[in-house]
């Protein structure tokens, strides 16, 4: 079986179209979710900014699964999805260890940024093992979206760096991260 | 890498397992990862949560009941294990899971430890090991590396630290396994072969604690440092080679099913279920039990 790593039991040798479109709405999904439990991850620990471009980034994330189900549904109807959550790890989700309490929005810029470049490296690597032509024609329009994604965040960065009220780069030096007496 | 051994087809999704309560814990902790490892592993078993009693005792990761849509209970420091054993006991059918920290399971709680190995019955111990006492603000915890300086040892620790998997496997535990969120399929696999074991399973699962632990604990340092037993060849029924491996703990991250007992003995509660059955037909009448106890 040709599986990637961050999805076990997804043989991309044999993909149909209707499988592919499947693992991109699921892959979408839990880019999505993971975004929005990051937000609430961030908002209980009194970091608003970062968790509110955490939310925008997981209504992105929904915009994209919903193009991706409509495609789906147009082709292949109601059919159960062959792919599910079990099969699919952190491919476009950030990491859980990638945030931290008050971290800045530029921080959070750049965790977005490590996971569209992680996403369009799956992509990639599915099209690479993929042989059924339209699955391929998919993986190869799922590269060029998640490129566009990145080029997003990467003016989102550079219009932090040109803005007086931006965050500067690196760690905010207004908090301890060392233990401290209570 | 071990693989789950049910995906496709399965009629039950993480979000099942998750209840509408939102995790308070710190930004980037470990935990955050391990939870999303039990919903996958609870979806690939597809049990209903109904069928499901989460048990904990006190600290960060023993939050983890209300997390769920199973049973749960947050109970006290320590105690997580005598009061899943009475959990199982009173209703056998129950899938119970019992969850906790380094501190509360190896520390206050670690006499209890030893019997639950012993007695085996069907349980399922995640411990959630980040070197720290994190709740209450960096203490010393019973896995601390030797030297580290905390709010309790600012000098540094004097003391060796106790190694989880060398206990649980010299009291004769028939499941042991270590794993990290930073792998998560491997871990999700772990956690889902530790419920399906029959019998008393122990995962140590390393946990970061970001606020409070140290760099080289931190998952960064995980996924640099990993050592996937299936890539040592490691054979899990080989209980020998795997107090040997366990030796290296703190020192190696081994991750993976350390040992698994190839010949699973009967479970306590399921000796308890037979003498009950084998006792039933001279049973007393409820209401003449104090008759046993009374002298006419």
């Amino acid at each position: 079986m040709n599986s990637l790593p961050c999805s076990p039991g997804v043989d991309f040798k044999k993909l149909s179209l209707m499988e592919a479109l499947d693992l991109a709405v699921t892959v979408e999904e839990e880019a999505r979710d993971r975004y929005v439990e990051l937000a609430d991850a961030l908002s209980i620990a009194h970091t608003p900014e970062a968790s509110e471009f955490f939310r925008k980034m997981a209504r992105m994330e929904e915009k994209h699964r919903v193009a991706l189900l409509t495609k789906r549904r147009a082709s292949f109807g109601d059919r159960p999805s062959t792919v599910g959550r079990l099969q699919i790890f952190d491919i476009e989700a950030p990491d859980y260890d990638t945030v931290r309490v008050f971290m800045t929005v530029r921080q959070a810029l750049e965790v977005a940024l490590q996971s569209e470049r992680k996403a369009r490296a799956f992509f990639k690597a599915a099209l690479a093992e993929t042989t059924d032509l339209e699955a391929r024609f998919l993986f190869a329009e799922l590269v060029a979206e998640e490129s566009d994604h990145e080029a997003y965040v990467l003016a989102e960065l550079a219009r932090q760096a040109t803005d007086p009220w931006g965050d500067p780069p690196g760690d905010p030096a207004d908090y301890s991260d060392e233990p401290v007496s209570q | 890498m071990d693989t789950a051994t049910t995906t496709c087809g399965a009629t039950a999704t993480p979000k099942d397992y998750s209840s509408a309560l939102k995790p308070i814990w710190c930004p980037g902790c470990g935990d955050y990862g391990v939870l999303q490892a039990l919903y996958r592993a609870l979806a690939a078993i597809g049990r209903p949560p109904h069928e499901i009693a989460f048990i904990s005792g006190i600290g960060c990761s023993s939050r983890i009941p209300g997390y769920t849509t199973a049973y749960g209970f947050n109970s006290v420091h320590g105690r997580a294990l005598p009061i899943a054993q009475g959990v199982k006991l009173a209703n056998p059918d129950l899938q119970v899971i019992v969850a906790g920290g380094d501190g509360d399971g190896f520390s206050i709680g670690g006499g209890h430890v030893a019997h639950a190995v012993r007695r085996n019955l069907d349980l399922t111990y995640l411990v959630m090991d980040n070197q720290v006492y994190g709740l209450t603000k960096g203490q010393l915890s019973p896995t601390s590396p030797k030297g580290l300086a905390t709010v309790t040892s600012p000098l540094g620790s004097l003391e060796e630290p106790i190694n989880p998997l060398l206990y649980t496997l010299a009291y004769g535990a028939g499941f042991v396994a270590q794993g990290t969120p930073a792998e998560m399929p491997g871990l999700t696999a772990l956690i889902e072969q530790a419920i399906r074991y029959p019998g008393f399973a122990f995962v140590n699962i390393q946990s970061p604690c970001v606020t409070f632990g140290q760099e080289e604990q931190q998952m960064r340092a995980h996924k640099a440092h990993l050592r996937p037993l299936a890539s040592l060849g490691h054979d899990p029924s080989d209980q020998l080679r795997a107090l040997d491996l366990a030796r290296s703990y703190g020192k190696e991250l081994h991750t993976g099913v350390l040992y698994r007992n190839p010949n699973p003995p009967p479970t306590y509660d399921a000796l308890v279920r037979e003498r009950q059955r084998a006792l039933a037909p001279e049973a007393k009448d409820r209401s003449r039990l104090l008759d046993v106890f009374l002298q006419k």
